[in-house]
């Protein structure tokens, strides 16, 4: 376990150096992702100009619920998407044996060996904004304060485990680019609670695109919508997607090298 | 030319029956962002009574499909392909050809827009009856619909190819592309239709070219505008299609230059 | 009798080919209604490597050469038969297992392009749990053998091939294992680095012990480096032994080269001697039956006198062998 975490120190570090060799770029990512996300809360505040709460979300809450949208999304680029991308390319090309080769769990070195360092601006910035909506919001308890966090961690964990279900595919279809492009552009639904949506598109965010989960629960808890036996189900729902999720992709990947042919 | 164009059509439309999935894909692009927005202003309404503005919650619903299907309609992806083709020196074969490169990529535009409209008129039909939306439209609205689309189609594919340009000055077309797309997120019509903008906002999305583009027309298909408006606005759109077809080929001619001084 | 560090028993990989068409939607059709075609890639070989050999696996594109080595890594499960490396089952993958073997492929790369490959080589040590001494030990002797010096702390994508490949072995033997397959190791690499890089395969092996197996396109390196050669066609075993031997086997005739002080006059008959394969400037090579090979050798030298300056008896090239090998066997199937 240790090893597994100076792994990822070390991949970190890596990618960090790369980053900082084009310093132009790097600092440009970071403007880019504060652009966006200053006009996300834009688009909040213009609907907010017109009405003081929306599905029982007032400002506050909502801005906290943006914030995890970008602490999520930001997750997403930062960690997970690079590693992803490549794990694609390497199934497309034939070149996914150098992580069978080596002494350590294949799917470790390949779904979380790359990073976009300059992502981590998303991330913080979407703790900004989080800490901006808890202004507005009164009084938080010691529970929401501990439930945040564990909710929030629960949802990268949600959304790692669907990623490495929906790449295992492409152990069987070569080509699933479009697929994971179009999980990331159902990403874009987490800017709101997901109970504004209709009923199909709702059911869609909370079980095939866990967006909806891994957003609107964290910001449930902390602004004290959510009992604790919600957030227990929630961490067994996590636990069980990440060991299902991990089961399916040694399979998809023994298929790959020809154990059941 | 148009001889040419015809050849370069069923070229293109020969490669798109390949990547049948791919546009569906792609299709749904053009949805989703919409169906977001529309989900937001319906739950607003809902807590003010249903009504906001001149808007009521079918409004929106019909705002929001109209403006799904011209961002469709008007969609224009060049500055990335044309970032790539630069810097891996694909553009030098297409340069010595006799025939000017935006050409390929008007077909390949056209293309991918008549085989997307299909199914993606289905899922419209399917989202409007969803949320029941209610068209204001009058057959004079479709009669001015048409010309404003393509007027707004031509301004983005225009306005698209000058920020491509770009990539013959700097490697960072993205980072160009992406303050644009935040831009035309804010004053296009996409968080909120542009009559309902807030104070300067509003005035100030009539002065920039991103609400031509998707608002203005979504409106006029919607019938939310007064034919004489319609009118009105188109002229805006005219005016900024005017001001990039110069401003394209000003640059064009200035980054070709560029491009050949550097060799590549 | 030692204990064999590869063990191959009548191992067998067929693969099932798909043909399988462009685009989501093919696929899924295809997923309810597949074309297949069955290709044995290899079928059935058997041999057995002891410690510290090298050992050359020869054979044209397609013969099972790749199909073979990463069996034996355990990337790919046989469809049939039984192989041990170390005493351990290969595509079980065991962690022990991967850490004591290494498979380096010429043409593909586990470097990462865009750092320094100093940092992959920490990555290397956590991933296969090197102690911070033996690391330093194996990076230092890694430097040396293979000049690496200041190449190691260029990103990877700044280096030329060769530089790469240095690289690249050095990344693939920083945990010290005890068998390498080496598979096609020079390919593309100009030949002082194909020098420079056999040169090291062989102080390697002398150094550490290690158990290698290396195909290559390049007889020289076979020559090089191996004693012993495997040779499959076809996904079988066409011959295994000694290199020496090989000619013997499969080539039965020797080349007979002749030079001439006069520049060999087109009136002088050779055709009695043997084959003339080629004449050119005062030399002529002959292709002779191995058996009758010394008696030509002293009629020549008998019969030409004083004309001769110079004569010598070869096996013909290596290259030669192996390609008359493959085609006659093409022949013979064919037929």
């Amino acid at each position: 376990m240790t090893r597994y975490l100076r792994l990822l120190r070390l991949f970190f570090r890596a990618e960090l150096q790369y980053e900082l060799e084009y310093r132009l770029n790097f600092v440009l990512e970071i403007v880019e992702t504060a652009v966006v996300t200053a006009t996300s809360v834009g688009a909040v505040l213009i609907l907010f100009s017109y009405t003081t709460v929306l599905n029982g979300w007032d400002l506050g809450a909502m801005l906290v619920l943006l914030g995890c949208f970008y602490l999520v999304q930001g997750f997403g680029e930062f960690a997970l998407q690079p590693s992803f991308e490549k794990f694609l390319e390497n199934v497309r090309l034939g070149t996914l044996d150098f992580a069978l080769l080596k002494p350590a769990s294949p799917q470790f070195q390949v779904t979380l060996r790359y990073f976009r360092v300059a992502q981590l601006a998303q991330m913080a910035l979407g703790a900004v904004v989080v800490a901006v909506g808890l202004s507005r919001i009164p009084a938080i308890g010691l529970a929401e304060a501990i439930g945040f966090p564990i909710a929030l961690i629960c949802g990268f964990v949600l959304i790692y485990a669907l990623l490495v279900a929906l790449s295992t595919f492409a152990f069987w279809f070569v080509r699933v680019d479009n697929l994971m492009a179009l999980y990331w552009s159902f990403m874009d639904a987490g800017r709101f609670p997901v109970d504004v949506y209709p009923g199909w598109l709702r059911v869609t965010l909370s079980s095939a695109v866990p967006i909806g989960v891994a957003v609107t629960v964290p910001a449930q808890v902390i602004a004290g919508r959510l009992d604790p036996l919600g957030l227990g189900f929630l961490i067994l729902g996590t636990i069980a997607a990440f060991i299902l999720a991990s089961r399916f992709w040694r399979i998809g990947l023994r298929s790959y090298t020809g154990a059941s042919a | 030319m148009i001889r040419t164009y015809r050849a370069l059509l069923v070229a293109q439309l020969q490669a798109a029956s390949q990547y049948r999935v791919q546009v569906l894909l792609w299709m749904l692009f053009s949805v989703i962002r919409p169906v977001i927005f529309l989900a937001a202003w319906v739950a607003v309404a809902n807590a003010q009574g249903g009504q906001i503005g001149t808007y009521d919650v079918r409004d929106f619903a019909a705002y929001y499909i109209c403006l799904s299907l011209v961002s469709c309609l008007t969609a224009s992806w060049n500055a990335y392909e044309f970032e790539y083709e630069v810097r891996f020196g694909r553009l030098s074969p297409k340069l010595l050809r006799p025939l000017h490169p935006i050409h390929y990529a008007v077909v390949e535009n056209l293309v991918a827009k008549l085989t997307q409209i299909v199914p993606l008129s289905i899922v419209l039909v399917f989202i409007s009856i969803t949320f029941d939306a209610r068209f204001r439209t009058t057959p004079a609205h479709v009669l001015l619909f048409v010309p404003s689309v393509m007027l707004a189609a031509a301004l983005s594919f225009l306005s698209g190819w000058v920020l491509a340009t770009t990539a013959f000055w700097t490697t960072r077309v993205h980072s160009v592309s992406t303050f644009w797309d935040r831009a035309a997120f804010i004053f296009a019509g996409q968080i909120a239709p542009l009559a309902l903008l807030p104070g300067p906002l509003q005035a100030i999305s009539l002065a920039l070219p991103f609400g031509y583009v998707l608002g203005v027309p979504a409106e006029i298909l919607r019938g939310g505008v007064s034919p004489s408006t319609a009118l009105l606005l188109m002229a805006g759109q005219a005016i900024w299609l005017a001001i990039f077809f110069v401003a394209f080929q000003r640059v064009w001619r200035a980054g070709v230059r560029q491009y050949s001084g550097v060799g590549a | 009798m030692t204990e064999a560090v590869v063990d191959v028993r009548e191992l067998r990989k067929t693969f099932r080919v798909t043909e399988r068409e462009e685009g989501l939607a093919a696929t899924l059709r295809s997923f309810v209604k597949r074309r297949r075609k069955d290709v044995n890639a290899v079928a059935g070989i058997t041999f057995r490597i002891d410690p510290g050999e090298i050992v050359g696996f020869l054979g044209p594109n397609g013969a099972g050469k790749t199909t073979t080595l990463k069996m034996l890594s355990g990337l790919l499960y046989p469809s049939a038969g039984d192989a041990k490396v170390l005493g351990y089952v290969p595509w079980r993958r065991e962690n022990a297992y991967l850490g004591l073997m290494t498979l380096l492929m010429g043409n593909r790369t586990q470097l990462v392009w865009d750092i320094p490959a100093a940092d992959s080589f920490r990555v290397l040590q956590e991933i296969y749990r090197i102690p911070e001494d033996r690391f330093r030990a194996a990076v230092n002797e890694l430097t040396e053998l293979l000049e690496l010096q200041e190449l190691v702390h260029k990103p990877v994508r700044n280096l030329s091939l060769g530089e790469r490949m240095k690289v690249e072995f050095a990344a693939g033997l920083i945990h010290s294992p005890s068998v390498a397959f080496l598979d096609e190791p020079t390919i593309g690499l100009d030949i002082s680095m194909q020098v420079r890089i056999r040169r090291f395969v062989a102080e390697y092996n002398r150094r550490t012990g290690a158990t290698i197996l290396l195909t290559s396109h390049y007889m020289d390196d076979v020559v090089a480096l191996c004693k012993r050669v495997i040779v499959i066609h076809r996904g079988r075993l066409l011959y295994d032994g000694p290199l020496a031997d090989l000619a013997e086997r499969m080539a039965p005739y020797k080349i007979i080269t002749a030079t001439l002080h006069d520049g060999a006059a087109p009136s002088t008959d050779l055709d009695s001697y043997g084959t003339v394969v080629s004449r050119d400037e005062g030399r002529v090579m002959l292709r002779v039956d191995r058996q009758v090979a010394p008696e030509r050798t002293a009629r020549l030298v008998n019969d030409l006198g004083d004309r001769l300056a110079d004569i010598s008896v070869e096996d013909p090239p290596i290259e030669e062998i192996i390609d008359r090998v493959f085609t006659s066997e093409q022949a013979t199937v064919s037929a």
